[in-house]
């Protein structure tokens, strides 16, 4: 997999997000930066308190009333979503940029009909009279795979089982034919059978009508499959970037191979023990000064506590200190057989 | 539906004989009549006005021929106002009653929930604030209070509205705003905070992230989630409403309902008190029903279904 040499879709740059209370100020991101690029699936994983989430929702400003965008840009088609004002913005939400949610229990509104609330995001963008708006939302409950779309269009979402519903949430999204689907934690939700026909569709469908795709996950075996990219946030910052390829067979990052060590794999005949990452994500009311990831990290030095590390390397890069020229090497020598390495954490075979 | 509410008056026509039973005997389990005062009657007399309202019978063939009474419609004679019925009184006052009960049922609704809008839209800033201190103080101030207050400013110092009667249009101004003031203050807190709680649904996201503009999320994807509390509050006030109040009809000497059923009930006049319960216990019962019919209509989730069915 080739980092495809266009203009990104999407690009963001040193974002940084906060909620204000009467406590003080949680940063939920400090400064991140990626680039999402035509065609391509990109994946952000991380625990919950990453900071993911927010990223995301700092995209389109969808952020509840306590957060702000405190510094960063995000480019979207030669403009910045985050100065743009905010009768322009609403123009993009829904008809340029689709997203869609983790819930689909909660995330559509129980008292209209489903085919009203795919209609209505069509009346909002695209000239249209009721009678082509209602026959384009069959068209997409027929995309996403809603049998008898017809006649379901009629029904409330209470009618509809949890992936079905993450269907019409997807029907919604793609509604305007967006260049770029936001899908925040789009399976987490829902049982694994379903997990993985809404991962098949959303693949399907990128690839069917061309657009770029951000998949939100805190699921490594989600985005193993279907992602071109992957980025690792931890503590509000991107902690690892590359190639989903390359960074499952070299991770370079101590967090990154604490998340792929703690991921079932069902192909793995010799029963090794999952290892959960000890400790807990850090307080973003009070952040550290240097690597998040420190008190938790088998690898920890110094230098780790007293400044936070830059992204080390191109292409697939890692925020740590160990990838520093000067850094002792044993971690990155061996980095070569990292899955190994990590397959060496077995518990006795039981 | 048909079913569901014909099952439904059934249960209303039940509710409605246990509220009459309930009352019957205990209004006559509490010592005295109608006949006794201070001024004692000649013992024939008492008999004789006993005998002629039939209070000199067991009280259960009192009871059944309450009951009987009650099947045709009729009430029964006030004990207290020889050659008027029940019926009659209730009519007199009814249209004085539901002409400023009314008028104060479209202010709860019209001021009420506009207002909640307006501090929730706004919440935390001025708007907010100076709309939940008003409601603040409107729910802590009876309502006698502000009657007779703004009976004193406007009618007396002022000169502004009559002091009394409803011959004048403005003499409504000050009985409505006196029965109105708790409700539009509790149903604008209600709205608020109903609204608040609506705006951090996810749905509320998702029409957002749909582009949808500012009025269509507030409007066709909050109010109606967030007025099904405020429905449920509606239907008791409105049956509250416009079945009287006895201290606002009484400052502003208004003739309805509200201060018959009061003088009824010292003045012992068994009918009359009956007749005002079983028709503030009927108002009640279908405003209910009417509120049950409106969260189906709000929450396509509610299915309205008879029990049998």
């Amino acid at each position: 997999m080739t980092i495809p040499q266009m203009n990104p879709v999407l690009s963001v740059r040193d974002l940084a997000t906060s909620f204000f209370s009467q406590r003080g100020e949680v940063q939920a991101v400090r400064g991140v930066s990626f680039d999402v690029f035509p065609g391509e699936v990109l994946g952000i994983v991380g625990e919950s308190g990453s900071g993911k989430s927010i990223t995301a929702m700092s995209i389109l400003r969808l952020l509840k009333a306590s957060g702000r965008i405190k510094s960063g840009s995000v480019h979207f088609d030669g403009q910045d979503l985050t100065a743009l004002d905010e009768a322009d913005l609403r123009d993009i939400r829904g008809n340029r940029i689709g997203m869609i949610f983790q819930d689909p229990m909660t995330s559509l509104n129980p008292t209209l009909t489903v085919g009203e609330q795919v209609i209505e995001t069509i009346l909002r963008h695209r000239k249209a009279t009721r009678a082509e708006a209602r026959a384009r939302a069959v068209e997409l409950f027929e995309l996403v795979r809603i049998p008898s779309a017809a006649e379901r269009l009629k029904s409330y979402p209470h009618e509809f089982s949890g992936g079905m519903r993450q269907r019409v949430m997807i029907a919604i999204a793609l509604a305007c034919d967006p260049k770029l689907l936001i899908a925040d934690e789009p399976t987490t939700a829902l049982d694994v059978t379903i997990q993985r026909q809404i991962l098949g569709l959303l693949k399907d469908l990128q690839s069917r009508l061309g657009m770029a795709i951000i998949l939100i996950t805190h699921d490594l075996g989600v985005i193993a499959e279907v992602t071109d990219r992957i980025v690792v946030m931890y503590g509000g910052l991107v902690m690892e970037t590359g190639p989903v390829r390359d960074l499952f067979a070299r991770p370079m990052h101590p967090y990154t191979r604490g998340l792929l060590a703690s991921v079932p794999d069902l192909r793995d005949e010799t029963h090794r023990r999952l290892t959960p990452i000890p400790g807990s994500p850090p307080d973003m009311a009070h952040p550290p000064t240097g690597c998040p990831f420190t008190p938790r990290c088998p690898h920890a030095m110094r230098q780790c506590q007293a400044a936070l590390p830059p992204i080390f390397g191109t292409g697939h890069g890692a925020r740590c200190w160990l990838h520093h020229p000067d850094a002792p090497s044993s971690f990155t020598s061996s980095s070569g057989g990292e899955v190994s390495a990590q397959r060496r954490v077995r518990g006795p075979s039981s | 539906m048909p079913a569901y509410i014909l099952q439904r008056l059934g249960m209303m026509l039940l509710t409605l004989w246990a509220i009459v039973t309930l009352t019957f005997f205990l209004m006559h389990a509490v010592p005295g009549g109608p006949f006794v005062s201070e001024r004692m009657l000649a013992p024939e007399i008492e008999a004789a006005l006993n005998a002629k309202y039939g209070l000199d019978q067991p009280i259960w063939v009192q009871y059944l021929a309450y009951l009987r009474g009650i099947i045709t419609f009729d009430l029964g004679p006030s004990f207290k106002y020889p050659g008027i019925s029940v019926n009659t009184m209730i009519a007199d006052g009814l249209p004085v009653t539901l002409q400023t009960g009314l008028l104060a049922v479209i202010c709860v609704i019209a001021l009420g929930i506009p207002l909640g809008i307006i501090a929730a839209l706004n919440r935390n800033r001025w708007p907010d604030t100076t709309v939940m201190l008003l409601a603040t103080i409107g729910v802590a101030i009876p309502s006698y209070v502000i009657a007779t207050v703004t009976l004193y400013i406007f009618a007396l110092r002022l000169g502004w509205v009559p002091t009394f009667g409803l011959d004048d249009w403005r003499g409504y101004i000050l009985p409505v705003f006196a029965l109105s003031g708790f409700w539009v203050s509790f149903v604008a807190r209600l709205t608020r905070s109903s609204l608040l709680e609506t705006f951090e649904q996810d749905y509320m996201t998702t029409a957002r992230a749909k582009g949808l503009r500012p009025g269509q999320v507030l409007f066709k994807h909050g109010l109606r989630n967030s007025l099904v509390p405020v429905v449920t509050v509606l239907g008791p006030v409105v049956a509250n409403l416009i079945t009287g109040s006895f201290v606002i009809e009484q400052i502003f000497a208004l003739p309805g309902i509200g201060r018959q059923f009061v003088l009824s009930i010292t003045n012992r006049d068994y009918t009359a008190i009956m007749g005002i319960t079983i028709f503030y216990a009927a108002a009640l019962m279908v405003m209910i029903l009417i509120v049950d019919l409106l969260y189906a209509v709000l929450d396509p989730r509610i299915k309205l279904t008879s029990a049998t069915a």
